[in-house]
């Protein structure tokens, strides 16, 4: 049992530091790409604006420096790095209570950081170790939440904004590779396809997974329907459908079209699904995303603003 | 990540490092006129000032900059921090925090502590009776209409079932010392006081930059706060409800105290709410969770009277909770502290409290009074008008360093305006002499500087008082100045209460 505005600013938290991790990967990977000159790069500069809702308008006139430098302090940009860690420390300010003191820390001195007046100073010199750096201090906050927090039901609402988060980023990325969409970005490349899987984290988990032999249809099948990749659709669903369930467990609104029904479906879908699926990846991709929407309604009418009437006491 | 690291090594440096580099020994002070807490008036070191002067005095310049920017920075890390509203929004910013701590000897801190707990058992018992039967008024002892005729006093609260008569459940009472060395009561704080966070947050960072001194000097502990606050509000409730359910009701993230409400209620291990968490139905109080609504029974307000509920003081707050006052007449939660406390320290009553005391309790009051001048009485404001230059006078309704004039320090024509004020409305205005309040040493851009400091202890009074050995000790940072509230540059100190009265004893 939690106040239900907490259990909203700790879902929150979840997603904003996924976002600002995938954010800073994202442009770190477009950076070290568009060193090469030739179309491959422009390629992955433009997949990488298009997997965050940015038409490749965005990059016209300027350089992928200026167009990263955008993506991680542009401050009036909803989706930018800076903008995600500082949301995210708001809402950990708001539930200060709630999160342990090592948790705070890491998030409270990405904050200082990204906030300081040396923060573009820094990144203008060494851009790149600017942002490996700032990946790794996210990877040290989640790493301190998982070691210090009690893992009850504020731990799941966290979790749930990161594996929600991450469902609908991923889908982002494969939908600008393979979705349906007229300006798609082809993946002929060898370049360009190891940068796709760069973005997502999972070069060397691919690697393993199906050596060298990079193939955009291995490539998307792995993203998709891997059972141990963290990153992949199949995994993320996997883990929102246990959060959730172990969530609803405590939750009086049981037995309604609950958030847990709609991700044991997505997942089912996703497990049993295969790549030669009459509809093909694009139909999966946009169910994906669809359903993601709709879990996170659910999410809201369940355990955050559910209507007072229906709660009273007798 | 380095913060951490350089805390560690300052802890175990100290430890360390034993020889003194005689040649390298910071500047000294010569105490002036006032009340010095560590140097007497003959220049010599007051004993229980003993191990902190020696450490003082070994520790060369850079290592007390050293120290005192890795406090900083650990508060900065901690988020211990205020948000000061300026042209460029809002800026997060640390309360300045001073290194070396105030120390106070175990026999002062036991009749500071006698004093307090009898101030505060006549004030709830004052309390009790003008919402009741109003004896003390009917006795003339407290004129009647500078009671009801308060701004701060509820009518909503006459008749009420207040258990054990705690109307204050928390207490941060303002003590100055003057240049006969006594302790004296400057200001009863009864409403929300706070900054009890900034006693424990300075507790914490004084026990790393000073834990050889720490151990040598046998200071009391503060650190079971929390957990005596949780007992007095929980006292509350524990004649109708056998576990009670507490929350801390904060007006939010943007109140300049937010620090300090979210680490009372980690601490506590209970909820951290905002009006909009809380919902009134049938005259009791939930609280929106996950699972649907929980019924709430002690709600520790962080917010003023007049923002509780709008249904009855304020319309347009929005902080509060719609039919909350209805729920608390009706018994079923309790507020804590109660609404209308406000009464009983505004500055005109402040002036009564000596005989509030001695009509309640029979004793004299064991901490005095500083003179207080009523302008409200004809006599005493022409004495007032005549010694503007000497007297400080305040505004009896505000606070925070705020309406108020320090004669001594003030321009003729400040005086004059003030003038006009006071005789535009005597009610509105007491004073009081200029107090040289007592300087302790601080450490100022590398220098050890006397400068003036308060005390605020803190009291919790629930089924019993009980009095935390420590307080915020607060330090005017302006060489010179005597106002010491953080709204107006003030900073902080931890303040250490000794078991003995120093190494001899």
């Amino acid at each position: 049992m939690m106040l239900a505005r907490v259990a909203d600013s700790l879902y929150w938290i979840g997603r904003y530091i996924e976002r600002a991790e995938h954010l800073s990967r994202l442009s770190d990977v477009m950076l070290t790409a568009t060193l090469d000159q030739n179309d491959a790069a422009v390629a992955v500069a433009r997949l990488a604006m298009a997997s965050i809702g940015d038409t490749d308008h965005h990059l016209d006139g300027r350089t992928p420096l200026e167009a990263v430098h955008a993506m991680v302090f542009e401050h009036d940009d909803s989706s930018s790095v800076a903008t995600s860690i500082a949301r995210a420390r708001e809402n950990a300010r708001q539930v200060r209570d709630q999160i342990t003191t090592e948790t705070w820390e890491r998030v409270n001195l990405l904050y200082l950081r990204v906030t300081s007046d040396y923060a573009e100073r820094d990144f203008g010199q060494a851009s790149s170790s600017f942002l490996h750096a700032i990946i790794a201090d996210l990877h040290l906050f989640k790493g301190a939440a998982d070691a210090t927090m009690s893992h009850g039901e504020g731990w799941g609402f966290l979790m749930l904004g990161v594996y929600l988060e991450r469902a609908q980023l991923i889908a982002r990325l494969l939908d600008a590779c393979f979705g349906d969409k007229l300006e798609h970005v082809p993946l002929g490349d060898h370049l360009a396809q190891t940068a796709v899987l760069r973005m997502a984290c999972a070069l060397e988990p691919y690697l393993r997974a199906y050596t060298a032999d990079i193939q955009p249809r291995f490539l998307l099948e792995f993203l998709l329907f891997n059972e141990e990749f963290p990153r992949s659709i199949r995994f993320t669903t996997a883990r929102i459908e246990e959060h959730l369930t172990r969530l609803s467990r405590h939750s009086e609104a049981t037995g309604r079209a609950g958030p847990e029904r709609l991700a044991g479906r997505l997942s089912a879908r996703l497990e049993f699904a295969d790549m030669d699926e009459g509809q093909g990846p694009a139909a999966i991709l946009s169910a994906v995303a669809a359903e993601c929407s709709r879990i996170h309604l659910a999410i809201y009418e369940t355990f955050v603003a559910y209507p007072l009437e229906q709660r009273l006491p007798a | 990540m380095p913060q951490t690291r350089s805390l560690d090594r300052v802890a175990r440096v100290e430890d360390i490092e034993t020889q003194a580099d005689a040649s390298a020994k910071p500047n000294f002070y010569v105490p002036h006129l006032t009340y010095d807490e560590m140097f007497a008036a003959d220049g010599s070191v007051r004993p229980h000032y003993g191990p902190l002067h020696t450490r003082m005095t070994t520790l060369q310049p850079s290592e007390l900059a050293d120290r005192q920017r890795t406090l900083e920075q650990s508060f900065l890390l901690q988020g211990i921090t205020f948000t000061v509203y300026g042209r460029d929004g809002a800026a997060e910013q640390i309360i300045p925090t001073d290194l070396f701590p105030r120390i106070i000897p175990g026999s002062e801190w036991q009749q500071i502590e006698t004093g307090l707990i009898q101030r505060l058992r006549a004030l709830n018992l004052f309390l009790a009776d003008i919402y009741g039967d109003r004896k003390i008024l009917a006795d003339g002892v407290v004129p009647r209409d500078l009671v009801l005729g308060a701004p701060s006093y509820r009518r909503e609260m006459v008749g009420l079932y207040v258990p054990h008569n705690s109307y204050v459940n928390v207490c941060g009472s303002d003590l100055i010392r003057g240049e006969d060395g006594v302790f004296s009561v400057l200001e009863d704080n009864l409403r929300v006081p706070s900054g009890v966070s900034y006693m424990l947050a300075n507790r914490d960072a004084s026990k790393r930059t000073f834990p050889g001194t720490y151990r040598a000097s046998g200071v009391r502990p503060v650190e079971r706060y929390p957990d005596l606050l949780l007992t007095t509000l929980k006292s509350m409730a524990a004649d109708w409800r056998p576990d009670p359910q507490v929350v801390v009701l904060t007006p939010g993230v943007y109140n300049s105290a937010y620090y300090e409400h979210a680490y009372l209620a980690r601490l506590m291990g209970v909820p951290l709410v905002e009006g909009r968490d809380l919902v009134v139905h049938d005259n009791r109080v939930y609280m929106r969770t996950t699972v649907g609504l929980r019924r709430v029974d002690v709600i520790y307000r962080r917010v003023d009277d007049d923002f509780i509920d709008p249904l009855t003081f304020r319309r347009d707050s929005s902080l509060g909770v719609a039919g909350l006052f209805n729920a608390y007449r009706a018994g079923n939660v309790v507020i804590a502290n109660a609404p209308g406390t406000g009464v009983a320290d505004d500055k005109a009553v402040y002036a009564y409290v000596p005989e509030i005391i001695k009509y309640y309790l029979g004793e004299d009051a064991i901490l005095p009074n500083i003179e207080t001048y009523l302008c409200r009485e004809p006599a005493q404001l022409s004495h007032v008008l005549a010694n503007l230059d000497k007297l400080v006078v305040k505004a009896v309704g505000a606070s925070g360093g705020y309406g108020m004039l320090i004669g001594p320090h003030a321009s003729q024509a400040e005086r004059d305006e003030f003038a006009d004020r006071i005789a535009a409305d005597p009610d509105n205005y007491i004073a009081q002499p200029t107090i040289q309040l007592s300087t302790a040493p601080c450490l100022v851009d590398g220098q050890i500087e006397p400068r003036h400091v308060d005390l605020r202890p803190f009291i919790l009074a629930g089924q019993k008082i009980v009095v935390t050995p420590g307080a915020l000790t607060r330090v005017a940072l302006k060489r010179g100045s005597l106002v010491v509230n953080s709204s107006q540059g003030g900073g902080s100190k931890d303040t250490w209460v000794l078991v003995g009265d120093g190494p001899q004893s």
